[in-house]
C-alpha cells in the first residue's frame, strides 16, 4: 500500500509559523489533488506533485479541483478549519488517496495528505470527498 | 500558562461514489444537517434528545427544499432542449 495513513504535511506546520495558508472564505485557493495506489505522499510531501496522480480521464482533471473554504472558527478547545464536501461529477476513476495543496502559494504548497484506505471507485457518478464536522474531535484540520 | 500542551491534528474525510447516478436528496439534506446542527457524543441526555428531534424537523425541511429546487432546474432544462429543437431529451427529463 502506497498510502500510509492521513498526514499533516511536515513543512505545513512551518509554514503556518510564517503566515504563508490564509484558510478564510475569501482567503487562499486550495485545490484537492486526487491520487493511485502508486503514490508516496506521506507527512514529508512539501508541494502538489503529478507522481502518481490520477491521469486526465474519466472527468479526472490534473491538478484536482479547487475546494470552498469555510471561514475557520474556534471549537471549544481548538481552532478548526472546514471545506465544503467536494464533488467530482459524472466521474469515471478510482482513488486511493488526495493531497490538499494551497494552489495560491507561489510553490503550491502541501497541507494535507488524505489517505482513503481502501481504493474508491465511481463510474459515470459522482466521486464526492464529504469532509468531517467542523468539531473539536474530528474537523479536517485542528489546532490545539 | 506555561507548559500547557497544543497538537495541530488531521481529521479523515470520507468517500461516497456511485454508479451511473447522482448522490439522493436525503445524501445532500443529511449532509446540509451535518453543517447547521452538530450533535456532541457527549451532550447530556435531554439536550441530545431535543437537538435530534429539531434536526429530524429540519431534515424534512431541506429534503422538501431540496427537491423543489430538482424541480425548478428540470423545468429550466426541459424548456432550454425544448427551444433548441430536443424535444426527445426534454421528454427525458421531464419524466424523471
Amino acid at each position: 500500500m502506497a498510502f500510509s495513513g492521513d498526514y499533516m504535511c511536515d513543512s505545513f506546520k512551518l509554514e503556518l509559523l510564517t503566515a504563508e495558508h490564509n484558510f478564510a472564505a475569501a482567503g487562499d485557493s486550495f485545490k484537492i489533488a486526487l491520487y493511485d495506489d502508486t503514490s508516496t505522499l506521506d507527512n514529508t510531501t512539501t508541494v502538489y506533485t503529478p507522481t502518481g496522480e490520477l491521469a486526465a480521464t474519466g472527468n479526472y482533471t490534473t491538478t484536482g479541483q479547487a475546494l470552498t473554504n469555510i471561514d475557520p472558527a474556534w471549537g471549544t478547545v481548538k481552532a478548526l478549519c472546514d471545506f465544503v464536501d467536494e464533488v467530482f461529477s459524472n466521474a469515471t476513476f478510482s482513488a486511493m488517496g488526495a493531497l490538499i495543496y494551497n494552489d495560491t502559494h507561489a510553490s503550491d504548497a502541501a497541507v494535507i495528505v488524505l489517505d482513503f484506505v481502501t481504493l474508491q471507485t465511481a463510474t459515470a457518478g459522482d466521486f464526492t470527498i464529504q469532509f468531517p464536522a467542523a468539531a473539536d474531535a474530528t474537523a479536517i484540520i485542528r489546532i490545539a | 500558562m506555561l507548559g500547557q500542551t497544543g497538537a495541530a491534528q488531521v481529521g479523515s474525510v470520507t468517500v461516497k461514489t456511485t454508479n451511473h447516478t447522482g448522490l439522493s436528496i436525503e445524501h445532500w439534506a443529511d449532509r446540509a444537517l451535518e453543517r447547521i446542527i452538530y450533535v456532541a457524543p457527549d451532550s447530556q441526555s435531554i439536550m441530545k434528545d431535543q437537538a435530534e428531534a429539531y434536526r429530524d424537523q429540519i431534515r424534512k425541511v431541506l429534503t422538501h427544499f431540496i427537491a423543489q429546487a430538482i424541480k425548478s432546474d428540470r423545468t429550466t432544462l426541459y424548456n432550454l432542449f425544448l427551444q433548441q429543437g430536443h424535444r426527445d431529451m426534454a421528454e427525458i427529463l421531464r419524466k424523471l
